[in-house]
């Protein structure tokens, strides 16, 4: 008998306009000591399906098919028996600790409290332990914790009862790539070592690669392939099993990277900065920066959060006044004045990680495009500009998305929506801080085209900031390596990926989860 | 957190000064002749108005006048009265007891319904039930206090007495006491609730909802608790937080809060003295009162500030 049975599976969730269905006849089964992945862009059912195992999901969903969990049916459940059945037989790690635990309450007492209700024996600093966290770790509120940190309290209270089955939703989303790594470690051990079930649920391909034993692929509530891991990732039926591989680029595949020698930069030096330092009372944030982006180049920043990119970002644009050190732009130091730092933006401008909260949602686009153009008092028609940056940033024709709102567009026009309004000032330079982190697989690869395509035509230098060295590896044509303040490594793409000299870049790539198309070559031995 | 209190509390005091400057000078600009008031509807002459003058000290240019009234307060002395011819902190004093009996009672009582109904109305949001007492408490809010005290005395006929604390015919011991000023205050404490409990069910019915779809809550049910204690150990903890800044912003505003109600039942309250103070002027009064007032709301700001700091872990660490 399987541990986790899903037969025939639909959810329909009613709306306002009617039923809308979210998961169509999905059939799984996972046995004791197994990872299952199940992969797919938000929106496509897959943490309805989590839900649906605990029966977890609101009123307005309505379930059909049956959930089998050692053989019994959950939806046939009495409440009582359910409740008991809840973190005893299977828990779930929610995706986005940060609110998944109650902001008020020690995490040591969160993690007892299911022990309590279910007269489970147990300590809480085993628990800690097993995740690698102190046991004083128990008295923290969520909010003292890393994210790393709070994402292993979820493990650890997801473990409280000693389930046989775990569901984790995205449980590494969020996380830069080392404490990723880390946390993925975690449950690999807790699956071998326990024998208990794990249900992983990812956007991320590669993630899902370097843990599953089977692998299903979900898109618009069904399963598009399913299959042991190794054979989907290698070889994926699919197109759109494909469209997500191709979404997380392997560091040294040559198919991924779409940077060509003919784009190969030898403009200008655009903006240079100069023994940058910034120091936050004792804690130096950025402790003396080298760091040169040419006309017309791609230059990628990388490291974990934490490491001092953002303030650096920030200190670029003159919206952070360095300690010590100075900004240059084509030559000259950046101003100080308000007026002269105004004008400094036209040149420069910053594109952010998420839409969303980088759009006003009560302005429609053309507003979020004119109003740079009013704030600069740039000259010419205001509907002819704007709808130019818009068909610059794809989005076409621009007529038709001027009334839109926000919330009308989908997560990457919303992203082209933010880059039209950079693109309006005609920049020389953006400065765009993990410009596609919260976008689904498929749209990043468009996103990214798109940078590509606004050097190539109107000479757009970018710095990119990210945690994610596959995209530097696509896009980028120099990187530079941030640690705890430092560059501790700048150089072309290939020299700093493909032979890292610094243990550090060592250390980020080794952090990156590995699939079985890489042709990576072995850094450990490297000289 | 010593520091952090010494802030608070100086802040508080500079706010204090303040008000107390704005008093002065608001009531020096607000019609009516003090001196022309005491004196209605009496002869006199010219040189009885200016002794009289002298002798009230508003005589003196406004600058002066400050200075001896600020320098008064330092020692304790908020004057004398024009109209009653006392120390107005010893009126205040008399006045303040059944203020804060009545008030502090209604409030009490109005924070535990509004709060109550609130969650109620939160957790079935929509039903028939939320609707009819959302709706309820809006259109009592609404309500004009005067017009409504004024309905309920003429509703419940004799049952209860529809004007001051006490008859002067109940025997002295505490129990007849207690029991006349309870009986006496059932009307204005009613009105006032009737009045001010939809705030609270409004605030805590919208923050409640606001957390009802935090992500922790679906842990917590995953973790097998019951729905009521879903509710009770997370949802509803969180959701107060913003409730106890309302609540003790209510507290302070408790002092003054009555004034309508008092003046309606006739309560010998500060709501009452106020009132009175101001169909005067009475500026030495009127002074002292706002004074109070003003206190009272500032000292129960820092009251919230301070206990949101014990309430909420994530604020005690910035």
């Amino acid at each position: 008998m399987s541990l986790l049975e899903l037969r025939d599976l639909s959810v329909h969730y009613r709306g306002a306009r009617g039923e809308v269905a979210a998961v169509r006849s999905v059939s799984l089964g996972l046995e004791a000591g197994q990872t299952l992945g199940l992969a797919g862009e938000s929106g496509c059912g897959k943490s309805t399906v989590a839900m649906s195992v605990l029966r977890l999901l609101p009123r307005n969903a309505r379930v059909e098919g049956q959930v089998l969990l050692d053989g019994e049916d959950v939806q046939g459940m009495s409440w009582g028996r359910l409740r008991t059945v809840r973190w005893a037989a299977a828990s779930v790690v929610f995706q986005g600790a940060m609110h998944a635990l109650n902001p008020v309450h020690r995490v040591g007492d969160q993690i007892a409290e299911p022990m309590r209700l279910h007269g489970v024996s147990g300590s809480v600093s085993d628990l800690l332990g097993q995740v690698e966290l102190p046991a004083r770790a128990a008295r923290a509120y969520p909010h003292e914790l890393s994210g790393g940190q709070k994402q292993r309290v979820m493990i650890a209270m997801a473990l409280a009862c000693a389930p046989r089955l775990v569901i984790a939703d995205e449980p590494t989303t969020a996380l830069d790539v080392v404490v990723q790594a880390q946390v993925l470690d975690v449950l690999k051990r807790l699956v071998s070592e326990r024998g208990i079930g794990l249900v992983m649920i990812s956007h991320d391909l590669s993630v899902l690669a370097s843990t599953c034993d089977r692998l299903a692929v979900m898109r618009y509530g069904q399963i598009v392939e399913e299959g042991p891991a190794r054979e989907v990732i290698a070889s994926p039926t699919h197109p759109h099993t494909q469209a997500l591989a191709a979404a997380f680029p392997t560091v040294g595949d040559p198919a991924s990277r779409q940077v060509t020698a003919e784009d190969a930069a030898d403009g200008p030096v655009l903006l240079r900065a100069e023994g940058v330092r910034v120091d936050y009372g004792a804690t130096k944030a950025v402790a003396g920066v080298d760091l040169e982006v040419r006309a017309g180049e791609i230059v990628a920043l990388v490291g974990q959060s934490g490491s001092g990119k953002t303030t650096l970002a920030r200190t670029l644009l003159g919206l952070q006044r360095p300690t010590a050190g100075r900004v240059l732009f084509e030559g000259t130091e950046l101003p100080r004045s308000s007026s002269g730092l105004r004008a400094y933006r036209r040149q420069v401008q910053l594109v952010l990680q998420d839409p969303t909260s980088a759009l006003n949602p009560r302005h429609s686009v053309y507003e979020a495009v004119a109003e740079g153009l009013r704030i600069h008092r740039i000259e010419g028609d205001e509907p002819t500009l704007v709808a130019e940056a818009l068909s610059h940033a794809e989005l076409r024709p621009p007529e038709l998305f001027f009334p839109s709102l926000p919330h009308e567009l989908s997560g990457g026009q919303r992203q082209r929506v933010v880059i039209a309004g950079a693109l309006a000032l005609g920049p020389r330079l953006l400065i765009a801080d993990e410009p596609v982190a919260s976008l689904d697989a498929s749209v990043r690869g468009e996103i990214l085209a798109l940078l590509l395509r606004l050097r190539r035509e109107l000479g757009l230098a970018a710095l990119v900031i990210t945690h994610d060295l596959g995209l530097a590896w696509t896009i980028a044509d120099r990187v530079a390596v941030m640690y705890q303040g430092e560059l501790v490594e700048q150089g072309t793409v290939e020299q700093v990926l493909l032979s890292p000299r610094h243990d550090y870049t060592r250390t980020l790539l080794a952090a990156v989860p590995q699939d079985q198309r890489s042709t990576r070559p072995n850094w450990t031995s490297s000289p | 957190m010593i520091r952090h209190l010494a802030g608070k509390v100086g802040g508080a005091l500079v706010s204090l000064l303040f008000v107390v400057a704005l008093g002065f000078l608001l009531f020096r600009v607000i019609p009516g002749d003090p001196v022309v008031a005491m004196t209605r509807g009496r002869p006199v002459t010219g040189d009885q108005l200016a002794e009289l003058r002298v002798r009230l000290g508003v005589d003196k240019p406004l600058g002066e006048q400050f200075v001896d009234y600020l320098s008064g307060m330092v020692r304790g002395d908020l004057g004398t009265s024009h109209v009653y011819s006392r120390p107005v902190l010893e009126l205040i004093g008399e006045r303040l007891w059944p203020t804060v009996l009545l008030v502090g009672t209604s409030t009490v009582l109005a924070v535990v319904l509004g709060l109550w109904l609130g969650i109620r109305g939160a957790w079935r949001r929509g039903s028939r039930s939320d609707r009819i007492s959302t709706g309820l408490a809006l259109a009592q809010w609404a309500m004009p206090t005067f017009w409504l005290g004024m309905l309920l005395s003429l509703a419940t006929g004799d049952l209860f007495p529809s004007g001051g604390m006490r008859y002067p015919d109940t025997p002295p011991d505490f129990l007849s006491q207690a029991l006349d000023v309870a009986h006496h205050m059932v009307l204005p404490c009613l009105t006032l609730i009737a009045v001010v409990y939809a705030q609270y069910l409004l605030v805590m019915r919208s923050s409640l909802l606001e957390e009802m779809h935090a992500d922790y809550l679906t842990t917590a049910r995953a973790k097998g608790l019951r729905d009521d204690l879903v509710r009770r150990r997370h949802a509803v903890p969180n959701a107060l937080l913003p409730t106890v800044t309302l609540v003790f912003l209510h507290l302070g505003l408790v002092v003054s809060g009555a004034i309508t109600v008092e003046t309606v039942f006739s309560w010998p309250g500060l709501g009452l003295l106020t009132y009175e103070a101001l169909t005067g002027p009475d500026l030495p009064l009127l002074q002292g009162t706002f004074v109070v007032l003003a206190g009272a709301v500032i000292t129960m700001n820092v009251f919230a500030d301070l206990l949101y700091r014990v309430l909420d872990p994530r604020v005690r660490a910035s």
